[in-house]
């Protein structure tokens, strides 16, 4: 079952698949924003942070 | 066949990559995951960090507070997949470089300099185009393709400026003419998975930068060299990227948290299974 929320920039309706884990990130596919998910429950979605200088491979 | 493992999945944010991995995981019976968010991990020194996990894997985003925490686990005495001593060589360009030269492996040539004089020194002397890159970082940000003394001078003396003290060594490589597409492969523990060309029109081949992936076929050569590299900075599950040159291949990097989300199709390799086979073999004191 997936979880309505909004995007947390352009307030779109966003619908979460069932298997949506915490911390995952996505894009809003109405004004590509990056966002992450930060609960379940209740479904929250906040911006993602920021690439730090030390972040990826 | 997994018997009751539990693997300890080490994390901040979960990407592509990390999502296809729990999707893996979750397909296997009797592996038990332990999600562990490393923004929430607080360590003892005396006892390093503990987990009732058979097996840490680790999947950051941040390479240092991996480096971290991997050796806080190992402290502990949980077997790690990278081992931190993989972390700590693949995480630094210039400790990658020397691994690779002390085990004999075709590499860029490469010059280390510390201050903008000498720096621009050795630019001079290598010839133009070099590329400059910083000694810890990744997703292709930050380097930058010098190819005259003006642009030499300018961006040494930003990177001087404005950069941390990780700028102030300057990692100087030399330019391949790439024709526009490297080569990266997956290496886990003794095999070479699959590999994919990553094309682009820009000199910058990340994927992350919008470079393309497509297959590259595992020739004995390219398996040969990526074996070689992996072992060369200490064996496990590694990302090795290439380029082709008239006298074969070139290694550029290592890369020990993989990212491997655009290269499943193209290669029609399962690569997280590949990744999650290894843990659990680790786990289970096969390899």
């Amino acid at each position: 079952m997936s979880l309505d929320v909004a995007c947390v920039i352009c307030d779109a309706p966003i619908s979460l698949p069932a298997d949506t884990v915490e911390d995952e990130l996505l894009e809003c596919p109405e004004c590509g924003s990056e966002l992450v998910v930060a609960s379940l429950t209740p479904p929250l979605l906040e911006e993602a942070p920021q690439t730090e200088e030390d972040w990826g491979e | 066949m997994t018997g009751n493992l539990t693997i300890g999945f080490l994390h901040s944010l979960i990407r592509k990559d990390e999502k296809l991995l729990l999707t893996e995981l979750d397909r296997r019976r009797g592996a038990r995951v332990e999600m562990i968010d490393d923004r929430q991990l607080i360590a003892e020194l005396n006892t390093g960090l503990t987990s009732g996990a058979d097996v840490v894997l680790e999947r950051c985003i941040s390479h240092y507070r991996a480096l971290h925490a991997l050796r806080l686990y190992e402290a502990g005495g949980t077997l790690c997949v990278n081992r931190p001593e993989v972390a700590e060589v693949c995480g630094s360009k210039f400790e990658t470089s020397l691994r690779l030269k002390q085990h004999g492996l075709a590499q860029p040539r490469v010059r280390i300099a510390f201050t903008e004089k000498s720096a621009l020194e050795a630019i001079e002397e290598m010839g133009y185009p070099v590329v400059l890159k910083p000694a810890v970082g990744s997703w292709g940000r930050l380097i930058a393709k010098i190819s005259n003394r003006e642009a030499a001078e300018a961006v040494l003396e930003h990177k001087t400026t404005l950069g941390t003290y990780h700028h102030s060594v300057f990692y100087i490589q030399e330019y391949i003419e790439k024709k526009g597409r490297d080569i990266r492969s997956f290496v886990v523990g003794d095999k070479c998975v699959a590999a994919v060309y990553r094309s682009s029109e820009h000199w910058i081949t990340n994927t992350a930068r919008g470079a393309v992936a497509s297959n590259c076929p595992v020739t004995p050569e390219l398996e040969e060299v990526s074996l070689k590299a992996a072992a060369a900075v200490g064996g496990g599950v590694l990302a090795v990227d290439l380029f082709e040159s008239p006298g074969g291949l070139l290694v550029n990097e290592v890369n020990y948290t993989m990212e491997f989300k655009n290269s499943v199709e193209p290669t029609g390799v399962n690569i997280p299974a590949e990744i999650v086979d290894y843990v659990i073999a680790v786990a289970g004191g096969r390899s």
